[in-house]
């Protein structure tokens, strides 16, 4: 191939290689709504409790190393409300969990309400101004 | 030498942005060589391994290999360690030492692809892979993308990884 046909392929390679890392960035950031009225039962993944008013459920695996920066994140927002409790559940060897959830990527953070119903996912590492206000719909619509 | 439990999250990132241009330099070689054209079908296992993009990605997939066996000792993580750091700020985020070392097995497995793929022949083969592996390097340098996020509970799924243990 001629050198300046190769250099263009480069260029393009390293543009789309770009446009890539920012669609990534873009749909990690951004919630998702969840429409299911399924209440999560906190036996199974081997909590004792729920959070009284809302509960942030984060799963990681062994190999993730976005996993522990979201984790503090999480502990230091739970830290700061009343009655929310961050909860991380590590799916390296439960595979049942996995697919029950169906997750695909770690981090994958849940908002569940006061009742446990996933209100709320985030697939990969959420922005923290974005987590805290779903965090404060979920706890709006709550009591309303 | 002990497994250090928390490493400087910026080493990793470092070592991919150096494993990402030489990526790059592989591919520019490979498009510019034998492996894309008509001739490598007809050439010889020789001819083949002689070409400059084959040999450069022999010398990146031996970084990835070392960067799996001991990363403690890889080349870059060296470097990082003597010259970079000392010159930044303490590091503030540390992670764990083994999603990266999966990230280095994944390198490895995709670069050997790639050279297989030029031993046998194939055209396009070499720059394809090499082209692949970059875009993860290049993700992870400058995104923070990590691979073992987005792969292990793909492979879990098919059932290749982290079966399900009985609590011990």
């Amino acid at each position: 191939m001629d050198l300046t046909i190769a250099l263009i392929v480069i260029a393009a390679l390293l543009v789309a290689t770009v446009v890539l890392g920012f669609v990534i960035r873009w749909s990690q950031r951004r919630p998702r709504v969840v429409d299911v009225t399924e209440a999560v039962d906190p036996a199974r993944l081997g909590a004792d409790g729920l959070g009284e008013q809302a509960t942030l459920l984060q799963f990681s695996t062994e190999l993730c190393a976005r996993c522990p920066g979201v984790h503090r994140m999480l502990s230091d927002l739970a830290g700061e409300r009343d009655g929310v409790r961050h909860l991380d559940v590590d799916l390296t060897h439960r595979p049942d969990i996995a697919r029950h959830f169906n997750v695909l990527q770690t981090p994958t953070t849940l908002i569940l309400d006061r009742a446990g119903v996933i209100r709320t996912r985030f697939g990969g590492a959420p922005g923290r101004d974005v987590l805290e206000l779903e965090l404060s719909r979920v706890l709006e619509e709550s009591h309303a | 030498m002990p497994e250090p439990t928390r490493i400087d999250a910026r080493g990793p990132r470092f070592a991919a942005a150096i494993t990402a241009g030489l990526l790059l330099v592989d591919v520019l070689l490979g498009l510019t060589g034998l492996p894309v054209r008509a001739e490598l079908t007809a050439a010889s296992l020789g001819e083949r391994a002689a070409d400059p993009s084959f040999l450069l990605l022999v010398v990146i997939a031996v970084l990835f290999l070392w960067g799996v066996l001991s990363p403690r000792t890889a080349p870059w993580g060296v470097l990082f360690r003597a010259v970079v750091q000392p010159q930044l700020r303490p590091a503030t985020e540390f992670e764990d030492p083994r999603p990266p070392r999966f990230a280095q097995g994944v390198g490895l497995f995709v670069t050997a692809v790639g050279l297989v793929l030029q031993l046998l022949g194939v055209p396009w083969g070499l720059p394809v892979a090499a082209a692949a592996a970059f875009v993860a390097a290049f993700l992870n340098a400058a995104f923070g993308f990590c691979l073992g996020c987005q792969m292990y509970l793909l492979l879990q799924r098919v059932g290749l990884v982290g079966r399900a243990r009985p609590a011990a």
